[in-house]
């Protein structure tokens, strides 16, 4: 009872003093806020969650790098789980030199930036003419895009291998690049669709403003069309550099006996190798170490590129250039 | 005379447009249609591969029939699984994605960094790096075995379904890992709803909690759509998946049909899709 009336004695002054109830209000509007979105508790909640979610993303690498550079001595230390007390970089050699780094490094980085400049072009001018242009049998044309976009690509892969074999072209990297140069090859009626949809967005004016100026559709393409897509070329730029460089499937298939193989490939038949080791008895407690060193090696450059592209990247993203 | 001049600008146009499409058309029949054509006609032939020339005979069904009916165990023991696993993951992938996507969109300190951090996965997700992590175990969540969860599964859910939410409970991070571009689109669908909607709403005095379900999440709708394309083409064209890494050189024609028999279960997923994004947005268009 006597609670209770304490209670209301309190809210009694409360409603009383000013002072008071300023003080808590402001407390109320800095904790709750004006709106639910603008309170420090809200806050507060984003935050943990955004965070939660960044460690689980960030996990993964931490744990590579950390792993690579652990010696015996700190593998088998169980006091050791993350933090190593020594640093050792015998591992990154050793997986250099099993994925033969120097030379499997030149041929990704030659055939994935190729393959992205390729795709950049014939996509935009793909993009645009379905987009902007005229031509017989739009529509029928526009479903089979979708069409591409749909079917995955185990439908046609034996085919292809069939027809590469008899142009020759197996154990070369042409399979992965002509299709690009026809503004097709690793997802490019992905591509084909977000240029569309960049183009569809922009003024009809735009055309006519250029025509009006005696622009042949192909300088009015590349002197104002191209230019003008920037943001949506960034954001395929960056999806098709990082796809080919990470995709297995195409060059396993393509090019499974040759000398000259990606990153993607060597470490394939790098991981082959060691579980051919594991299985012939050769129990190593390194070639956890290695195989991390390796991923490392292969994730690096992606990771600088990504570094560097980031900026422009959200921007394109933001700028509506990916949607329909 | 003006009508002619007319159409001759307009044959014009045309001609201009055929030019600029001819390379991808040029592409499409090339190393699309013709493929798509040669694996079907190879689908109901025996296939003989010498070392100089091909061999082909007419089997007609045989390849489908063995594989739906008289050997059916590929097919239902391996992507019946796969198929109860991509149902759970898609609203998982779905959801998160949307959640994320609308967190990074409210203005906050650290919101670059935080970007940043969640379109990693975009760039690692398509490699092998992945596979490694799973092989890890990276990908599981320590909660499942404090909580003994996998015992309550096995007590209370049907067999068939324990399995599959079995893996994707313990490869959940991988889950998340496969939202990157997910999030991108949504964060780009966001962008799309004007600011001024918005503004109305909030003098009108509605929530966030309402605004979200009344202008946020309709405005959302062809995006979830196209995430949801998106989603099931990529899940299921993951050279990881099972079927897909049946599609081998060994046996050509009975591949063959394996791809087209997967191939038109995506393409009835996705028409279905497509047929319930019709409705939705009849629907919600009807109520506007």
């Amino acid at each position: 009872m006597k609670i209770v009336e304490r209670g209301n004695d309190l809210a009694a002054r409360l409603q009383e003093d000013p002072k008071l109830r300023g003080g808590l209000e402001l407390l109320r509007y800095r904790v709750l806020g004006a709106e639910i979105d603008k309170g420090l508790l809200f806050k507060t909640l984003v935050y943990i969650i955004l965070i939660n979610v960044a460690f689980i993303y960030i996990k993964p690498i931490l744990y590579m790098v950390t792993t690579m550079v652990k010696d015996a001595r700190n593998i088998l230390d169980p006091s050791v789980i993350w933090v190593p007390k020594t640093i050792y970089l015998g591992h990154l050699q050793e997986a250099a030199h099993m994925l033969n780094y120097g030379k499997s490094l030149l041929i990704s980085i030659g055939l994935a930036s190729s393959v992205a400049v390729l795709q950049v072009f014939s996509c935009a001018i793909a993009g645009y003419a379905f987009a902007r242009l005229d031509f017989p049998f739009k529509k029928l044309w526009g479903a089979l895009l979708l069409f591409t976009f749909i079917m995955p690509p185990q439908v046609t892969i034996l085919p292809s291998i069939m027809l590469f074999k008899e142009f020759g072209w197996l154990n070369t990297f042409l399979p992965m690049v002509v299709p690009a140069l026809f503004g097709h090859g690793l997802k490019g009626a992905l591509f084909v669709i977000i240029y569309r949809s960049f183009y569809s967005t922009l003024p009809k004016e735009l055309d006519e403003a250029a025509r009006m100026d005696g622009a042949g559709p192909f300088r009015m393409f590349f002197r104002v069309m191209f230019p003008i897509a920037r943001s949506a070329t960034v954001v395929v730029v960056l999806f098709s550099f990082v796809w080919n460089w990470n995709d297995f499937y195409f060059p396993s298939l393509f090019m499974f006996t040759a000398e000259n193989v990606p990153l993607s490939i060597t470490l394939a038949r790098m991981a082959g190798e060691m579980a051919q080791a594991a299985g012939a008895g050769e129990i190593t407690v390194y070639a956890e170490a290695i195989k991390m060193a390796a991923s490392f090696l292969i994730i690096m450059p992606l990771l600088v590129v990504y570094l560097f592209a980031q900026r422009w990247f959200i921007e394109g993203v933001e700028r509506t250039g990916l949607v329909e | 005379m003006k009508w002619n001049r007319r159409l001759e600008a307009n044959t014009l146009r045309k001609i201009e447009g055929s030019l600029f499409i001819a390379p991808w058309v040029f592409g499409f029949l090339t190393f699309v249609a013709f493929p798509l054509g040669y694996s079907l006609y190879m689908s109901f032939h025996q296939v003989k591969i010498t070392v100089n020339t091909v061999n082909y005979t007419f089997i007609g069904f045989q390849h489908y029939r063995e594989i739906l009916v008289a050997n059916g165990s590929l097919l239902y023991e391996e992507l019946l699984p796969f198929l109860r696993e991509s149902a759970m993951m898609i609203p998982i992938i779905l959801v998160f994605s949307l959640l994320v996507a609308i967190l990074l969109n409210l203005r906050f300190p650290g919101r670059t960094l935080f970007r940043v951090i969640f379109f990693l996965p975009v760039i690692f997700s398509s490699g092998q790096i992945v596979q490694e992590f799973i092989a890890q175990g990276e990908g599981s969540l320590s909660i499942m075995e404090t909580l003994r969860i996998d015992y309550y599964l096995q007590e209370y859910v049907p067999g068939a379904w324990a399995g599959p939410i079995q893996k994707v409970m313990g490869s959940f991070v991988l889950v998340l890992w496969y939202s990157g571009v997910q999030i991108l689109i949504f964060l780009a669908g966001r962008q799309t709803l004007p600011a001024a909607v918005y503004e109305a709403s909030r003098i009108d005095g509605s929530g966030p909690w309402n605004t979200f379900w009344k202008i946020t999440l309709p405005g959302l709708v062809p995006y979830i759509f196209l995430n949801l394309m998106y989603t099931v083409v990529d899940l299921f064209t993951f050279p990881s998946n099972p079927i897909v890494s049946r599609v081998n050189t060994t046996n050509y024609g009975s591949s063959s049909a394996l791809a087209w028999i997967y191939f038109s279960i995506i393409l009835s997923f996705v028409l279905l899709t497509l047929w319930l994004y019709s409705r939705v947005d009849k629907a919600i268009s009807g109520r506007r």
